[in-house]
């Protein structure tokens, strides 16, 4: 795939420093936030400035050449693993390019960091509402791709809801204008297709995206459970009872065991079976009222304890447990594997009792931290993976989790994307009609399939798809 | 399937949908979706032919309170899943103009919004999962019944206001909310002159408010909705006790406010009776009042006409009566200056006017998924 004279044609756009080539220098994006895989890029290059960009897909475009766009590299699907084809590094394109507080909208270029666009906004009393937990490395323009969420998408919505136009370079060379920040914009919704196509129908050169005001006050609780059951149940009476708030997540007793061992303890109860993070925001007037109804129905499904967090730092520190958790099962072992199916929020309970139930038939431990709000569950099993045996049994636990979920009515991914991780799944909630018009949807902006080749629909799904070059 | 007569053809359910769109497609015969018959007159004009009336796609198929989602045929009126949901504290935040008979699968198809979208958001915010049936005959879903999803390509957000061109959807599933504890509306006095029309929406979009919606209405529409004869804001607050109190304080501090029945943003939706000429036009929010001041001046004279805007999403929304068809083609020039302008019931003149989607991506699609252009033929201008 990959020739000296592209490495030279490559070079002459972008300069030799951009331009990896020797697998040493590879090595590091041969992987991305997904364990267990590893492919090796035939090339890197990183273009710093948009023209450039345009020049390298008009040259691949030229060369019939696929193509990975990647970010930060911290997606955990394995979306941005280029194999034997060009990885094209978009992390470089990082400026704010402007900032229109009155309208709350904001141009970002894609390499810009989730986290550094709300802080070159927050002199305006703004905010980027969408919070992966990679938010501090993440990129915009990866979160466009995989249409990323976050805890407070509870109440703000994902990345698609806060998109509101994109300049695309399509994988033929060709710039296309999506969507509108100046008014309604007739036609069919290409943000709405595009934002979550996962890099398969081309690279964004800039994002308009919606900032949101800060709210006025925010309470934060914690509440102690005997029973991931009792967390289950309160999880859905908040909801019920007509609040939303901002953020409710759910992490149990391998979890909060894992982050208070770790350097990011939040001082969480150690011996309580879950515990529920949650916060309401908005105006000031009411949230009291808000924090207290919570108080009282976390109480009556049966929690041992329930308390406010008293001050700004008590707030960082209980959030960073939660943000960090992952991190802090680095501590328990080598490999970690997260899901990321959604099912509805009142099937929490007789789920994760299945979940427990796999866990234990598979000897395998399964941490559970997730946005129960949103019912988008994130098993974790900590594995050794260069043990066969368990290797193959967190495989097996996988594939029963993820039909328990889709059983319940679930889909298989609500964050984190098909990828290449749950290829196998697709066609579990999919049927091959369904997944033949994907494959024509993504036609429409890549007819060759050169953009991001062999990630979200199976090939077997395609017929026309599988006998691409770019599929061989 | 049941033949009406000889030009609707209704089916019982999406297999009825998907076997007829095959005969039609072996044919090339072109179809009308159609199913409340309200968004009949809307959108490009649409060349006749067979009408496909969906209206038996109707019912419930799944509503679980607990998950606020519900999943309905899309013959399902707007009406009965209010109904349904009423019940339990909930409502569908879709509230198009029109009346209850509009059906979840139109205002889909249309991605039709009214006040509430500015709190709620857009049915493309709100739709979970559509079922359809493609111009070829082919069955397809995309989304799911869960709150979060994304899983495969988003064929969601591709069917939602494309205006049946890429598919007859069958089955959709959406977000429910919760209704809120207290739920008051208010009208502030809209100042008359540019400047100060301006400084007013500039202080009530920064102002620390939740309102569920907030219209800016024209003297003559404000006289039809019996709230007075001068132009003013129609705030809708919502929250808890404590909320909507402190709320109502932040707009006293804004001018002149007086209490007004809820039943006013039930009156706005249906004040359009059938036959009337409506569009929208939209730049940012910030200039929403300069925007205003030229749909107001270029429709002065219009005196049964109407106009009223979302404050939030900076959109003018201008309603006309019949009679005043001869003037709209220059009306709708002169505000396609100023704006964007997107049409929903005009007369033919003016959609000559206006700029049909005719780019790469929008051809590709309808090509994609109705090759012989069969769905609603015309509807969306120069792409289909």
């Amino acid at each position: 795939m990959f020739s000296e004279s592209l490495g030279a044609a490559l070079t002459e756009i972008v300069g030799a420093r951009q331009v990896l080539t020797r697998p040493s220098e590879l090595l590091v994006y041969a992987m991305d936030g997904l364990p267990g895989y590893r492919k090796h890029p035939g090339v890197a290059v990183f273009p710093r400035t948009r023209q450039e960009v345009i020049d390298v897909v008009r040259l691949l475009a030229k060369e019939h050449v696929p193509f990975v766009p990647r970010g930060a590299g911290t997606g955990l699907s394995g979306g941005a693993l280029a194999s034997g084809t060009v990885l094209l590094g978009l992390n470089r394109l990082n400026h704010v390019l402007s900032v229109d507080a009155e309208n709350r909208l904001a141009v970002v270029e894609p390499g810009v960091v989730n986290v550094h666009l709300t802080k070159a906004v927050a002199a305006h009393g703004l905010h980027y509402a969408p919070d992966p937990s990679s938010q501090a490395a993440c990129t915009i323009g990866g979160n466009v791709a995989e249409n990323a969420g976050g805890p407070h998408c509870l109440k703000y919505g994902v990345t698609l809801n806060h998109v509101a136009a994109l300049s695309v370079v399509l994988p033929d060379g060709e710039i296309v204008s999506l969507g509108s920040a100046d008014g309604e914009r007739p036609g069919y919704d290409f943000v709405g297709a595009f934002v979550g196509s996962e890099g398969c129908f081309g690279v964004a050169l800039d994002a308009t995206v919606r900032l949101s005001r800060n709210p006025q006050a925010v309470r934060t609780l914690l509440a102690d459970f005997p029973t991931t059951d009792s967390a289950a149940r309160a999880t859905s009476a908040i909801i019920a009872a007509g609040i939303l708030p901002a953020a409710l997540e759910m992490m149990d007793n391998a979890t909060i065991r894992a982050v208070e061992a770790s350097i990011y303890a939040a001082g969480y109860p150690v011996d309580a079976a879950a515990v529920l993070l949650i916060e309401v925001d908005g105006l000031a007037a009411g949230l009291d009222a808000d924090a207290t109804k919570i108080h009282a129905i976390c109480r009556e499904c049966g929690a041992r304890d329930v308390r406010v967090a008293r001050d700004e730092s008590e707030r960082t520190k209980l959030w960073q447990g939660r943000k960090k958790a992952f991190g802090a099962m680095g501590r328990v072992s080598s490999h970690l594997v997260v899901q990321d199916a959604v099912i509805p929020r009142t099937k929490l309970p007789e789920v994760l009792r299945e979940i427990t139930r796999i866990g234990v038939e598979q000897r395998l431990r399964v941490c559970n931290v997730f946005h129960a709000g949103d019912g988008n569950l994130h098993p974790n099993i900590p594995y050794n993976a260069n043990d066969p045996d368990e290797s193959a049994r967190v495989q097996v636990a996988m594939g029963a989790i993820m039909r328990v979920c889709v059983e319940a009515g679930g889909t298989v991914t609500g964050e984190h994307g098909i990828g290449l991780d749950k290829l196998e799944y697709m066609s579990l909630i999919f049927s091959d009609e369904s997944m033949d018009a994907m494959c024509r949807l993504r036609s429409v902006f890549d007819p060759e399939r050169r953009s991001n080749p062999g990630k979200v629909i199976p090939v077997h799904a395609c017929r026309e798809w599988a006998m691409s070059p770019a599929a061989r | 399937m049941k033949m009406l007569h000889a030009e609707t053809f209704q089916p019982r359910d999406a297999t009825d949908v998907r076997d007829f769109v095959r005969e039609s497609a072996s044919h090339r015969a072109p179809l009308r979706i159609s199913a409340g018959g309200s968004w009949l007159d809307a959108g490009y004009p649409v060349t006749p032919c067979t009408v496909l009336d969906i209206s038996a796609l109707r019912g419930i198929v799944e509503y679980n309170p607990g998950d606020l989602t519900l999943t309905a045929g899309s013959g399902t009126t707007l009406a009965e899943i209010e109904a349904a949901t009423a019940e339990h504290g909930q409502w569908l935040p879709l509230d198009p103009f029109g009346d209850g008979r509009s059906t979840l699968g139109a205002t889909l198809a249309t991605a039709s919004s009214g006040p509430l979208a500015a709190s709620s958001g857009l049915p493309r915010d709100i739709a979970l999962g559509v079922e359809f049936v493609d111009g070829t005959g082919a069955t397809a879903r995309g989304g799911g019944r869960v709150v979060k999803n994304v899983a495969g390509f988003d064929l969601v957000r591709l069917l939602v206001g494309s205006w049946g061109s890429l598919g007859v959807i069958t089955e959709a599933t959406v977000r429910l909310r919760a209704r809120p504890e207290c739920d008051v509306t208010f009208a502030l006095a809209a100042p008359a002159g540019a400047e100060s029309l301006a400084q007013l929406l500039r202080a009530f979009r920064d102002a620390p408010l939740a309102a569920l919606g907030a219209e800016l209405v024209d003297h003559r529409l404000a006289q039809r909705l019996g709230v007075g004869d001068r132009a003013l804001v129609l705030a809708r607050l919502a929250g808890n006790a404590d909320s909507v109190a402190a709320q109502r304080g932040t707009l006293q501090s804004l001018g002149d406010v007086m209490p007004v029945e809820s039943t006013v943003w039930g009156r706005l939706r249906t004040c359009e009776p059938q036959g009337t000429w409506t569009l929208r036009v939209s730049r940012r929010p910030s200039a929403l009042a300069e925007l205003w001041q030229v749909a107001a001046s270029t429709t002065a004279t219009l005196e049964t006409a109407g106009l009223h805007a979302t404050i939030e999403r900076g959109i003018v929304r201008l309603i006309a009566q019949a009679p005043h068809a001869p003037s709209l083609a220059a009306i709708t020039t002169t505000l396609a200056t100023a704006g964007t302008v997107v049409g929903e019931r005009l007369p033919p003149g003016c959609w000559t006017v206006l700029v049909a989607p005719v780019d790469r991506l929008s051809l590709g699609v309808r090509k994609a998924f109705d090759p012989q252009a069969l769905l609603n033929p015309g509807i969306l201008g120069g792409a289909a």
